[in-house]
């Protein structure tokens, strides 16, 4: 594999990784569903799995900013783990809506696992890893994906701000602490 | 507020893997990632108040 199709490859799951943050605000907006202390420990994984392909986008591909994706990525799988167990009682309603029959972190466990084994296959194609070649040009298309995640994780600074204040986070939070004034 | 200061984190180390040297990132990526650990096993352990 060369180096710009890695790249490219890279810019893909930058997207992927967007469109699962893009997803998780969205519901918690559309369902007025905020977000657990679980829940943001998840999608703050899913937003620091984007640092590893962010390196290969701007220095090239190399096999530790995959493995960088792999320790976030494990690490995810095992947060989203620790909820399920949580929820694995029979008649245990589970935290928030279910979506497509499953719950937020029975999907970002699936979504971390799909992650290792993408970086698992892309870690097979050594020829991305050659010594001597120039690095491949940033295009649009990956400079756009960088700043979707940013943009994404920025969002995610307010919006938790917004849910938590200035104190811990409450367990099983019902209403955003810095919009309830007089609650 | 543990939250918030965690994306504040991710969102510095994703600026500082796109603008700044890779050394810097990835110095603030372990530190982000060892906070991330930290925050999980603390709740991990501790009591969950929740509702239902």
């Amino acid at each position: 594999m060369a180096p710009a199709l890695a790249v490219t490859l890279n810019a893909l799951g930058l997207y992927a990784i967007a469109l699962v943050l893009a997803i998780a605000f969205g519901a918690q907006l559309i369902l007025h569903e905020l977000p657990c202390p679980l829940c943001l420990l998840q999608r703050i994984q899913f937003a620091l799995l984007a640092v590893g392909p962010v390196l290969n986008v701007r220095f090239g591909p190399r096999p530790s900013h995959y493995a960088l994706s792999l320790l976030v990525a494990t690490a995810g799988a095992a947060f989203a783990m620790r909820q399920i167990l949580l929820h694995i009682m029979p008649g245990d309603p589970g935290y928030g809506s279910a979506l497509l029959g499953y719950h937020y972190y029975s999907w970002a466990f699936i979504g971390f696992a799909v992650a290792i084994l993408a970086l698992a296959a892309m870690l097979l194609f050594d020829r991305q890893f050659a010594a001597g070649k120039p690095l491949p040009q940033i295009g649009a298309f990956a400079r756009a994906a960088v700043w979707l995640v940013i943009a994404l994780t920025a969002l995610n600074v307010v919006a938790t701000l917004l849910e938590c204040g200035f104190a811990a986070c409450p367990d099983d939070p019902k209403h955003y602490e810095l919009l309830s004034f007089g609650q | 507020m543990e939250f918030t200061l965690l994306f504040l984190a991710v969102a510095v180390v994703l600026l500082a893997a796109w603008y700044g040297s890779r050394t810097l990132a990835l110095g603030l990526f372990a530190a982000t990632l060892i906070a991330c650990v930290a925050t999980y096993l603390y709740h991990a352990s501790a009591v969950l108040n929740l509702s239902f």
